[in-house]
């Protein structure tokens, strides 16, 4: 039982991120105030962030950073090399966009692609949210 | 394609048998005066015509008098019109081969708000009070953009909440302002437009050239007709681009005779590409939206589709079209010229990119320019994209809620939009309105070499026969002169009618022969010459309130026209669009024609039935 993580032991790098990711929805939040749909990458974005503090959750808080991922890397290659796609390049692109904001948008990309590594089997973040496999 | 006939039989007939029977029927002489008998100078003389669907205008020189010859016949208006005065309508009787003398007294408004309601817009939005000089610039730039705010359907008072309901509205247009901005600009609109009479003493100058000129005007269309060019072809006709109903509005000013030609359906939805904003219903009924001509040596007709994105050949001499699609992520084709390979080039506003067709090969290029700046460059990648997913949501606007300019400005849109070509080398060059840069494209490398402008807004500019680049500049209400030899601008600032108040120039042409600069004037419901070799601007009021003119071009004979746009077209003064020519020395025509007739103090042939 010496290996599992309490709150009281959360690792500095969790609450390095979990205010990272606060101040992100902090300024997408801010963002919305003037384009209502940055509301939607802030609400992720605190999700993300109270899953972090907790550290539960841990399979919502991967998919999340990789579905980001994912549709943030499709949607600069579709916009980038797409235009073989014809008429649909744009479907595929907005459909890239709307799942990237959906998952955080790109503060989201910037701190998920920073995480990612931590998240492997054996490392901090994947310690901190399993700590039964630490 | 559908071919309708608007004049109808009775226009056909009324306007040959007018010509017919007399060029001098319904000409009339005489003085127009004040209310205090002193001579009125610079005064417009609009005679209609009995279907009130054409008029035609003189201006009085300096003691007064004027002198015109129409070809209208029976019962007919005759307006006299002068600023800072209450006209004067009367209606008469004109029968046809004899000249009438008719002498017209302008009155004294009977209050403050009938003096009020015929200023131009200029007066009425001069009233708005701005905190900073950012603001004022900003508002200009986007509430100035495709009609005059403080026209009588612009200056209604409205609270706080109903103007930003009305800026939200206009964001659906693609108004491009913050949510901060929208909140001031509704503060001020609030306050400056309280239903209060404006008090404002107009002066247009009037000169003894302006007694000279003479103005022509067709109707055409109705109230919801958005028809943005109009451009004179090697016909003589004019044509001209409706932008909301997908229509080519045909005119022969010989015969007065119209026609509307239908474009070809597209494939897409009301609105286009555009169909996710929230474009007006009933004026926006199509969706290919054409918006700009230019001709090419084998006398068909190009336009640019700004909602279709397709660049379309019309063929006068068969009335076919072609329609050739722009590829890639192109979004509103805008201005279209031809160069003298005939050789169609194109700005594309809203993707910042510049089209390049050639009729011969029917291969079409298009080059995506500089974004200057990371904001644009984040436009230029994502605008086409956060616009697809609008149009999966029709009418609702949703990129409004994704754009990044609802938190930064129109400044992350770059908007090449006004382009031309240099005579002197056949480069071609371009105008970013939002960046604030003219461009030249070298037509063999396609190499772009961009320079900043020291006005901002440069919006539809031309060249004159030198290779002169002249520049409107919309924001700031100046003209700007660039020599590409030397690299050097020249600015001008465009006097307005009265101290405090800002004029909106949208486009401009140069008359060859002349090198005269023909500019819109768009806040103060005119048009102004600017003769480079004096550096003097000259007025010609429109006769018609609510003027907001597009391109220019000239007939063979010399004659300036162009189209009064407003959107809507409703707001216009008669509530319809129409075609206006302006010919420099047609007045003095007509009263070297009348000559006798303006010696004659006694009337003839016309019955006045209204109060002199």
């Amino acid at each position: 039982m010496n290996n599992v993580v309490t709150p009281g032991s959360r690792p500095t790098f969790a609450k390095i991120g979990a205010w990272l990711l606060v101040l992100s929805a902090i300024f997408m939040a801010l963002l919305g105030w003037s384009a209502s749909a940055y509301y939607v990458p802030a609400t992720c974005l605190l999700l993300q962030a109270a899953l972090l503090w907790r550290g539960r959750g841990f399979g919502l808080f991967k998919w999340i950073v990789l579905i980001n991922q994912v549709s943030g890397i499709v949607l600069i290659l579709v916009l980038w090399l797409g235009d073989g796609l014809g008429t649909t390049k744009l479907d595929v692109a907005g459909v890239a966009l709307l799942l990237n904001l959906l998952c955080g948008g790109p503060l989201m990309a910037l701190l998920g692609g920073a995480m990612l590594p931590a998240l492997r089997k054996g490392k901090r973040l994947f310690q901190w949210f399993n700590p039964q496999f630490a | 394609m559908k071919t309708r006939d608007l004049s109808g039989a009775l226009l056909s007939a009324l306007s040959a048998l007018a010509l017919a029977a007399d060029a001098r029927a319904a000409s009339f002489v005489g003085t127009v005066s004040l209310p205090d008998g002193r001579p009125a100078f610079g005064a417009m003389v609009s005679v209609f015509n009995a279907a009130k669907n054409q008029k035609q205008t003189v201006y009085t020189a300096a003691d007064g008098s004027y002198a015109i010859v129409t070809p209208y016949a029976g019962r007919l208006d005759v307006r006299a019109r002068l600023a800072n005065y209450d006209d004067n309508l009367l209606t008469v009787e004109a029968t046809q081969e004899q000249s009438s003398r008719l002498d017209l007294r302008l009155k004294d408004f009977a209050d403050a708000q009938g003096a009020s309601d015929a200023l131009s817009a200029s007066a009425h939005n001069a009233r708005l009070q701005w905190k900073s000089a950012a603001d004022r610039h900003d508002f200009v730039s986007q509430c100035n953009y495709c009609h005059q705010i403080g026209n009588s359907t612009t200056r209604a008072p409205r609270s706080h909440d109903a103007w930003l309901a009305v800026i939200n509205k206009m964001e659906g247009y693609l108004a491009m302002v913050t949510r901060a901005q929208g909140n001031r600009f509704a503060s001020a609109l609030e306050k400056g437009l309280d239903g209060q009479p404006a008090k404002a003493t107009h002066d247009y100058v009037a000169t003894e050239e302006l007694s000279r000129a003479k103005v022509e005007e067709w109707h055409l269309g109705d109230g919801f007709s958005f028809i943005h060019d109009m451009d004179v072809a090697a016909d003589g006709k004019f044509y001209g681009t409706d932008e909301g109903h997908d229509k080519l509005w045909v005119l022969d000013p010989r015969t007065a005779r119209v026609e509307a030609i239908d474009l070809p359906e597209s494939h897409l939805p009301r609105g286009g590409l555009f169909s996710g904003m929230h474009l007006a219903i009933g004026i926006f009924t199509g969706s290919h939206g054409p918006h700009s001509m230019a001709q090419t040596s084998d006398g068909r007709i190009w336009i640019t589709n700004a909602l279709s994105s397709t660049l379309m050949s019309f063929d006068p001499a068969n009335k076919q079209f072609k329609t050739y699609a722009v590829p890639g992520d192109a979004l509103y084709p805008h201005t279209v010229r031809v160069d003298k390979h005939d050789v169609v080039w194109f700005t594309i506003v809203a993707s910042n990119q510049i089209g390049r067709f050639d009729p011969k090969t029917e291969q079409m290029t298009v080059m995506r320019l500089p974004s200057n700046g990371f904001f644009r460059w984040l436009t230029d990648m994502l605008f086409p994209t956060l616009l697809r997913i609008s149009s999966w949501f029709p009418d609702h606007a949703l990129l409004l809620d994704f754009s990044h300019h609802r938190f930064l400005g129109y400044t992350v849109a770059a908007f090449p939009y006004g382009i031309d070509i240099n005579p002197k080398d056949g480069s071609v060059w371009y105008a970013k309105l939002y960046a604030n840069k003219i461009g030249r494209i070298d037509p063999k490398t396609m190499e772009v070499r961009e320079y900043d402008t020291p006005m901002s807004g440069p919006r539809r500019p031309r060249f004159d026969r030198d290779g002169i680049f002249w520049i409107p500049a919309f924001d700031e209400g100046g003209l700007m002169r660039f020599d590409p030899a030397s690299g050097r601008f020249e600015t001008y600032k465009i006097p307005g009618v009265a101290p405090g108040e800002y004029e909106t120039p949208y486009a401009l042409n140069v008359y060859g022969p002349t090198g005269d600069v023909w500019m819109a004037a768009n806040n103060s419901d005119r048009v102004i010459r600017f003769s480079p070799a004096t550096k003097t601007f000259r007025n010609f009021p429109s006769p018609t309130r609510v003027s907001v003119f597009r391109d220019f071009s000239f007939t063979k004979d010399g004659r300036v026209c162009t189209s009064q746009s407003n959107l809507p077209a409703y707001a216009i003064e008669g509530a319809v669009p129409s075609y206006l020519c302006i010919d420099p020395t047609g007045g003095a025509r007509d009263r070297a024609a009348l000559g006798a007739a303006t010696q004659a103090p006694a009337s003839t042939g016309a019955a006045a039935t209204g109060p002199t």
